[in-house]
C-alpha cells in the first residue's frame, strides 16, 4: 500500500519509478502484481483520438469602447457568446459559415490555428446598450494577445467504444470514418491497453480534480463527462462498450499543435482530434492488476452503422488485439480495420507524461471526489411528436408490372398513367427490381423483348417500419424521384415520392407555426 | 514502372497504344486518363521485358513519357497516423509501420484516390 503523498515524494526526490500502460502488461505478466505493485509508483496512459466534444472558452478582453458580443465569427466559424459580453465558446464541431468551406473548416481547426500561434480573423456584432455602445468589431487575434483561452471539453476520453461496420450496398460517411458498403472495411477508436479509463475501470483513482495532460499541457478533469455510464456489461472488469467519459479542461496558451489537430470526417464534419493522458499512482495491488490489462482482454462489439437508430445491431464481438492486426474475419471473409485514433500518438502522450513525472515537473493529485461508478445509465431523447412511418402515409394504389409481362404492356402502363418508373414483382408480389421507361426504350432498342433482361435488379427501397425523414435522406442522396415501400417478406406495398415527403413536410411546418411558414 | 503519358491533339485517334502493347508484349494498366479531343493524359503502368523499347515507341510516335515515382504524396507534418485511410485502399498500399506510423507504398499505389478523401487532416494529395 502506497499513498500518492509517499509517490509524489518520490518523484520530488528524482526516484520514482514510472512506465508506460503498455509496459505495465508485461511487466505484471512476468513479475506478477503483487511485486509490480511494490517496485511500480505510476503508469502513464495515453489516448489520442476524434473528440467531438470538445471546444474552448475564449475571453477576448474588452475593446474600446466596449462590445457586448451577441454573434461571434472565428474565421467565419461562429462561437457561441450568449454568455456576458466578450466571452464565447467556440464548439469544435461547429461547421464555417461559408457554404464554400462548410465542413472543411470548423471550430477544430480555429482551435489548432489558435494553438499554432496563426492570426485568426474576429468578427462580432451586438444589439448595443449604454454599458457597451459598440454594436460591431473586426478585427484579427492570436492566441497571445487575447486574455483567456481554456479548453474545456464536455466529453472524452470514452471508456471503450463501438466499432463499425456497414452492411449497406452504400459507402457511408460517418463520424467513425468512411465505411465501405458490404462489409467493406472496419473502424475502431479506442486506443486500447494504452486508452486512459480502460486501465482504471472502477475509477479507484481518478476523479474530480486529478491532474493530467491535455494538448501536450497540465490539463484537469472536471468531472465525468457528459453522457458518462456505468451499468454496461463488463468482461475482465472493462465494460465491453462505450461507458465512462470525462470533462477536461487545460489552458490552450500552454498547449502543443502536435497534440491538438483540427480534423473533417468526411462528409460528416470537422471534429477535434485531442491528446490527453492520465497518470494512475499504483497504490496497491488492485490497481497494479487493473492497469495490466492487455488488449485481447479489452472486448468491443462490432456494431452495424447501416441502421441509422439509436440501437444498432451487433455483427460480432472482438477485442483490440485482433483489431490491431489490420484484418478481422465476418462471415468468413477477412475484412481490413482501421484504428481512428492514433496509436503512434497515444503512446507518444503515455511517454511524454512519463517523462514529465520522472523529470520531477508533474506532480500526482489526490482527486476531491472519485467519479461515479455506479448508478450512471445515458437517458434517451425521446421525440414527444411521433415520427412519421413509411407504413403511415396513406399511398396510392401501386401500379406495379410483374416481371413475366411483355414489354409493350409494361410500356403502355407506364403511358396510360403518366409516370416513369414501375416496380416489378413476382407472382406473390415481392419485389424483383425495378423498370424506367429509359430502361424500355433502351431494351427496345437493343431488341430485348422480356422485362427481366432490361430491369434494374438493384432498387432502393423504403421499408414499413423506417420513419419519413430517414427515406428523405435517402431520396435526397441517391438523386432519385421515389422509391418502392416493402414489408418484411419483401412484398411491395407501395411506392413514396419525394412529393409525398414534401407534403408531409409541409403540413408539420404548418401545424407548428399555425399556418404561417417562417 | 508508372509513367504520365502526353498526347497532342493530333496524335488522340491513332491507336498507338495499342500498337505498342502488341510489338512488345507488354502489360499495360491504365490508372487515371483524362483525355479529350484536345489532347489529354493518362496515368498508367507498363511492364514487361521490352518496357523500355516500347516507351522508345511510344516516344518516337509523339507520346511525352513522364515516368513517376510517386502517385500520392503525404504531408508528414498533417498525417497524424490515425489509420483512417489504411483500410480503405484497395491494394493494400497503406501500411501500419512497427512504430505504428503510417506509410504509403508507392509501388502498390494505383492512384484511385480513396485515401485522399478520407484523410480526416487533408494530409495526403494525388500527384499531377
Ligand atoms: S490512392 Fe488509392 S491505391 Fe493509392 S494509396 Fe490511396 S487508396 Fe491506395
Ligand atoms: S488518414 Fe490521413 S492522417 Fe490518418 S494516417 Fe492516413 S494520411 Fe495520416
Amino acid at each position: 500500500m502506497k499513498t500518492i503523498q509517499e509517490i509524489n515524494q518520490k518523484i520530488k526526490n528524482g526516484d520514482a519509478v514510472v512506465v508506460t500502460a503498455d509496459e505495465m502488461t508485461s511487466i505484471v505478466a512476468q513479475n506478477g502484481a503483487q511485486k509490480a505493485a511494490e517496485e511500480i509508483d505510476v503508469v502513464t496512459t495515453g489516448t489520442f483520438g476524434a473528440m467531438c466534444s470538445s471546444g474552448a472558452f475564449l475571453n477576448f478582453g474588452h475593446s474600446d469602447p466596449p462590445i457586448k458580443m451577441t454573434k461571434t465569427f472565428l474565421n467565419g466559424v461562429e462561437a457561441y457568446s450568449g454568455l456576458a459580453s466578450v466571452d464565447a465558446y467556440l464548439g469544435a464541431t461547429q461547421p464555417s459559415q461559408n457554404p464554400e468551406i462548410g465542413l472543411h473548416y470548423g471550430g477544430a481547426h480555429v482551435i489548432e490555428d489558435l494553438i499554432r500561434g496563426k492570426e485568426v480573423e474576429l468578427i462580432a456584432d451586438a444589439y448595443g446598450t449604454d454599458c457597451y455602445p459598440l454594436k460591431r468589431v473586426e478585427t484579427s487575434i492570436t492566441l497571445d494577445k487575447i486574455n483567456q483561452a481554456t479548453m474545456v471539453n464536455p466529453r472524452n476520453c470514452y471508456q471503450n467504444y463501438a466499432v463499425a461496420i456497414n452492411s449497406t450496398d452504400e459507402t457511408l460517411y460517418t463520424y467513425m470514418g468512411t465505411l465501405l458498403p458490404k462489409f467493406g472495411n472496419v473502424t475502431y477508436s479506442s486506443a486500447g491497453t494504452l486508452s486512459p479509463l480502460i486501465n482504471d475501470p472502477y475509477f479507484n483513482t481518478i476523479g474530480m480534480g486529478t491532474k493530467i495532460f491535455l494538448g501536450g499541457a497540465e490539463g484537469y478533469i472536471i468531472s465525468e463527462g457528459t453522457q458518462h455510464a456505468t451499468e454496461n456489461e463488463r468482461r475482465n472488469g472493462v465494460p465491453v462498450s462505450a461507458s465512462g467519459t470525462l470533462m477536461l479542461q487545460g489552458d490552450m496558451k500552454k498547449m502543443n499543435p502536435e497534440y491538438i489537430r483540427g480534423a473533417t470526417m468526411p462528409k460528416y464534419g470537422p471534429t477535434l482530434y485531442v491528446g490527453a493522458g492520465i497518470p494512475i499512482p499504483i497504490l496497491n495491488e488492485e490497481v497494479a492488476t487493473r492497469t495490466a490489462i492487455s488488449d485481447e482482454e479489452i472486448i468491443c462489439k462490432i456494431i452495424d452503422y447501416g441502421v441509422p437508430r439509436r440501437s444498432r445491431p451487433v455483427i460480432r464481438e472482438t477485442n483490440y488485439k485482433e483489431l490491431k492486426t489490420g484484418k478481422i474475419e465476418i462471415d468468413g471473409i477477412e475484412v481490413p480495420t482501421s484504428p481512428l485514433s492514433s496509436y503512434k500518438r497515444s503512446k507518444m502522450v503515455a511517454v511524454e507524461l512519463k517523462e514529465w513525472i520522472e523529470k520531477g515537473d508533474f506532480l500526482l493529485t489526490n482527486p476531491v471526489r472519485p467519479l461515479s461508478s455506479k448508478g450512471n445509465i445515458v437517458k434517451p431523447l425521446e421525440i414527444s411528436k411521433p415520427l412519421v412511418m413509411v407504413k403511415d402515409i396513406e399511398s396510392k394504389p401501386v401500379i406495379m408490372a410483374y416481371s413475366g409481362e411483355k414489354i409493350n404492356d409494361v410500356a403502355k402502363k407506364l403511358v396510360d398513367n403518366n409516370i416513369n418508373h414501375l416496380p416489378v414483382v413476382d407472382n406473390d408480389g415481392k419485389l424483383k427490381g425495378i423498370v424506367t421507361s429509359w430502361d424500355i426504350a433502351d431494351g427496345v432498342a437493343k431488341g430485348k423483348s422480356k422485362l427481366d433482361e432490361l430491369m434494374t435488379r438493384k432498387v432502393i427501397i423504403a421499408r414499413e417500419d423506417e420513419s419519413v425523414d430517414i427515406i428523405a435522406r435517402r431520396i435526397d442522396k441517391n438523386n432519385i424521384s421515389g422509391l418502392p415501400i416493402v414489408d418484411k417478406e419483401n412484398i411491395v406495398k407501395g411506392m413514396i415520392t419525394a412529393e409525398d415527403i414534401s407534403r408531409l413536410i409541409g403540413e408539420n411546418l404548418k401545424d407548428e407555426n399555425g399556418g404561417e411558414s417562417i | 514502372m508508372k509513367a504520365w503519358l502526353k498526347f497532342l491533339p493530333t496524335i488522340v485517334n491513332k491507336a498507338i497504344m495499342s500498337d505498342a502493347i502488341k510489338i512488345y508484349d507488354i502489360d499495360f494498366n491504365i490508372l487515371r486518363a483524362h483525355i479529350n479531343p484536345r489532347g489529354g493524359k493518362m496515368l498508367v503502368e507498363i511492364s514487361g521485358p521490352q518496357e523500355n523499347e516500347c516507351i522508345q515507341y511510344m516516344e518516337e510516335q509523339g507520346i511525352e513519357v513522364i515516368p513517376i515515382m510517386r502517385v500520392v504524396q503525404k504531408d508528414s507534418e498533417k498525417c497524424v497516423d490515425c489509420g483512417a485511410c489504411v483500410s480503405l485502399c484497395p491494394v493494400k498500399a497503406i501500411c501500419i509501420q512497427d512504430d505504428w506510423g503510417v506509410e504509403i507504398d508507392n509501388q502498390n499505389c494505383i492512384g484511385c484516390g480513396f485515401c485522399v478523401n478520407s484523410c480526416p487532416t487533408k494530409a495526403i494529395s494525388l500527384m499531377e
